[in-house]
């Protein structure tokens, strides 16, 4: 019996054994092929970089399966229409189901989940990824960029599109990868903010509504932006919803990131938040919600305890947040057409989508494609045209600034939740602000740790000391990062 | 004829070769990780997608970087007072349940009913009771807000989430309300097993319910409780999901548990694996000696002493047996 039972153990014990050499094995080769093989493809590939057209490149035919992962919808049902397009274009069937993987990014979920699945490899592989500001640089620039596929080695004309389709500047600068210089991820928005303030609020406090008016009431630079919080509060109006509207600004019109030569850097624009923060608390200048809970929806529809006079942000902002929850679907209804656009105090942008793909992805033909119709195609069946007029799924629907300058020339940027105005006036110069140059591939982590105590000041729990003490001993603690 | 020797027919292998799949899955799915666990927190292991490690030369480094952690001090303190918050009360009430539920007197109607209703919250998953409670405390509007102002018990709207200790009560409660119905359930299976003579006597013999529960009921489950104890502290000490779906350990790292200190430190930013890996064989360590001491405590001190008697009683008499023998 005993002899038995050893035989069994030391099979049990080989199977194991194998398994686990065979899977270290596996992963041992996932990380270090790109070293090893992308200095060997730089070399032969570097001197023609700049002119050759894109290398032919094929699909696996017993491949039928495209994966893509991402954190909202859009891309996945971007390539619902790529079906059509395909169809339209090639008169055949887009040969390949699409499996989507949708994960939130609330709470940190999707990154983890990415990074298992890119890490892993295999039949269930992203072959796209999606990537959102917050964290881009990590898969473009920082310790996930070798999983990222060169556009170039997708069989894209990176050169020749990138200009023709005039791609807003800082979405190549943060989706290109620095040890090789190549472009790995490019978007479909183009992010800069704007200022959404109410109509009828402008009207009560300053007499009129103009946004060239406006935006000299409540810029350029946040004291002067503080003061025109003064007058809408002396009309009985909150000026911002949450401090977190003013968050985004401030962040990102930061000089530099939040590490500097692998030290914390508090830059003084961001440190300011502390101040400015308290002084919305302290003054009684916004309604004390939370950004994306239901007080701060409740906002856009007066259904707060003061009408809010506005919120800063991106076109996207406009068509899939504020519009949904204005109260209403046409002018007249609720908040709705009661709103309009101006220059923020600060340049800014906020999030944006960047595009990715798997350098392992065994279909890099279709891959390749996909990605050129989503992120450089600048005709007027390329997703951008459609994004760009709301026609991705019929007529009437949302529209949203994109990428390409191009597109946006030959786009309508009406809007009626606008009552009429062009936004694309706006945010096509907002866009030039947008910066990628200060940002790091913690700045989700960061953020959130920052944030937290500037509220913690705010609330009267800590001194501003005691707090940015507190903040440097949690990335201290936390990241491999030197604080001093 | 020679003695034939009798075939008997052996079952035993049967049992080994059905063991085969677990034992296999165990190897791989469990032992393999906690071994290249313990292993790489001896090591400089960190960074995505990075497999080449080797050892540190001061082979403790991780384990004294987390020891001497501040985030990690404080984690283990919320994680110890978010348990102890929530055992109590929660032992408590199974223990009051479980007495009605088995009261022979009084039978209760629609037993199994109430039973489904207080094992209920266990059922639902911990991020939509997450959520819920997020939503319930929302500031500057929300039902429990919306009730208080309603009530006169606030002027205006209070930022219960803000609170370091509302929010670990909150946290508490949720544990509480999710488990209480599970050692409810282990408690009553424990009752049952209980040899009716012994309430049957004591009923004859003219006990009160409170008697009876105090002096039969109770001594007799200590074995039941120990297991609640000791599977809820492993349970406890572990406790992620709902510190992290419903504050993400925040405000101010009140609700930071050591399991979202360990995630945090393994995914969350810099992928620090070797600094995760030694905390969570710190966490194991600890677990295991609170485990300890647990049995230690609540060891059976009767049979203990029952042991210790007949042993002293043997001792002498083999004494006595020897000198009786000598004279």
């Amino acid at each position: 019996m005993k002899r038995i039972l050893a035989l069994v153990l030391s099979v049990a014990m080989l199977f194991t054994l194998a398994i686990g050499i065979s899977g270290c094995g596996g992963n041992e080769q996932t990380p270090a092929s790109p070293d090893s093989s992308a200095p060997a493809q730089q070399t032969s590939s570097a001197p023609a970089d700049t002119s050759t057209p894109a290398p032919e490149v094929s699909d696996d035919p017993s491949v039928k399966v495209l994966n893509v992962w991402s954190f909202t919808d859009e891309v996945p049902r971007m390539l619902e229409k790529y079906k059509e397009i395909y169809k339209q274009r090639t008169g055949q069937d887009f040969p390949f189901e699409i499996k989507s993987t949708i994960i939130a990014t609330t709470d940190g979920a999707y990154q983890p989940a990415l990074d298992q699945a890119l890490a892993s490899g295999g039949a269930d592989a992203p072959d796209i990824y999606c990537v959102e500001a917050a964290f881009v640089l990590k898969y473009t620039q920082g310790d996930a960029a070798n999983y990222a596929a060169a556009y170039k080695e997708l069989g894209i004309d990176v050169d020749r599109l990138l200009k023709e389709s005039e791609i807003a500047q800082y979405t190549v600068d943060i989706g290109t990868r620095p040890s090789d210089g190549k472009l790995v991820g490019l978007g479909y928005q183009a992010t800069g903010g704007a200022f959404i303030y109410r109509r009828s609020i402008a009207k009560d406090v300053w007499g009129t509504d103009d946004p060239a008016v406006i935006k000299d009431k409540i810029g350029p630079g946040w004291e002067k932006f503080f003061q025109a919080a003064e007058d809408v509060k002396n009309k009985g109006y909150a000026m911002l919803s949450s401090d977190g509207d003013l968050w985004n600004p401030v962040r990102t019109s930061a000089e530099k990131p939040w590490i500097v030569d692998g030290k914390l850097y508090i830059d003084p624009a961001r440190e300011a938040f502390f101040d400015y923060a308290k002084r919305l608390k302290d003054n009684g200048l916004h309604n004390d919600t939370t950004a994306w809970t239901d007080s701060w929806y409740a906002d856009m529809k007066d259904a707060g305890p003061k009408k809010v006079f506005g919120f800063f942000g991106p076109a996207w902002l406009i068509n899939y947040v504020m519009a949904g929850n204005s109260g209403g679907s046409k002018p007249g209804e609720g908040t709705y057409g009661d709103w309009a656009i101006c220059e923020a105090p600060v340049g800014f942008f906020w999030g944006g989508t960047w595009v990715l793909a798997n350098k392992d992805t065994k279909i890099p033909k279709t891959v390749g494609q996909i990605i050129e119709w989503i992120t450089l195609d600048n005709s007027e069946t390329g997703l951008q045209y459609f994004w760009a007029n709301g026609t991705l799924e019929g007529p009437g629907g949302t529209k949203d600034t994109v990428a390409s300058g191009a597109v946006m020339k030959k786009s309508d940027g009406k809007l009626d939740f606008l009552a009429g105005q062009n936004m694309f006036d706006v945010f096509v110069p907002a866009g030039e602000f947008a910066r990628g140059d200060n940002m790091t591939q913690y700045d989700e982590t960061i953020n959130n740790y920052f944030t937290d105590q500037v509220r913690e000041y705010v609330n009267g729990n800590k001194t501003k000391e005691q707090a940015i003490a507190d903040f440097k001993q949690l990335v201290a603690d936390n990241l491999d990062v030197i604080v001093e | 004829m020679g003695p034939k020797k009798l075939k008997s027919v052996s079952y035993a292998k049967y049992g080994y070769i059905f063991s085969i799949p677990f034992v296999l899955a165990f190897l791989i799915f469990t032992a393999y990780p906690i071994f290249y666990t313990a292993v790489i927190g001896f090591t400089d292991l960190k960074g995505l997608g990075k497999t080449d490690f080797k050892f540190l030369e001061n082979p403790l480094q991780n384990f004294e970087a987390v020891w001497k952690n501040p985030s990690f001090q404080k984690s283990l303190e919320n994680t110890a007072i978010i348990w102890i918050c929530n055992f109590i009360p929660q032992i408590l009430l199974a223990l009051l349940l479980t007495a009605w539920f088995t009261n022979q007197r009084q039978k209760l109607r629609c037993q199994g009913a109430f039973k489904v209703l207080f094992y209920m919250p266990n059922i639902i998953t911990a991020a939509t009771i997450a959520i819920l409670f997020n939503t319930l405390f929302g500031y500057p509007m929300g039902p429990v807000n919306d009730l208080f102002q309603m009530l006169g018990i606030a002027d205006g709207p209070t930022e219960f989430l803000r609170d370091k200790w509302t929010a670990k009560g909150i946290i508490s409660f949720i544990q509480f309300w999710m488990w209480y119905g599970q050692t409810m359930i282990v408690l009553i299976a424990g009752v049952l097993g209980i040899n009716p003579a012994l309430f049957e006597a004591a009923e004859i013999d003219g006990a009160t319910s409170r008697q009876v529960f105090f002096h039969i009921t109770l001594p007799s489950l200590r074995t039941i409780m120990l297991f609640t104890l000791v599977t809820s502290l492993i349970g406890g000490m572990q406790m992620f999901d709902i510190p992290k779906l419903f504050l993400n350990g925040g405000p101010d790292s009140a609700t930071l548990t050591v399991s979202v200190f360990i995630y945090n430190q393994a995914f969350s930013g810099s992928y620090l694996y070797n600094r995760a890996a030694a905390a969570s064989m710190i966490l194991f360590v600890i677990i295991a000696i609170l485990s300890g001491i647990l049995f230690y405590l609540l060891r059976d001190k009767d049979a203990g002493k029952l042991k210790k008697q007949m042993r002293e009683l043997k001792k002498p008499r083999r004494q006595q047996g020897g000198q009786r023998h000598e004279t």
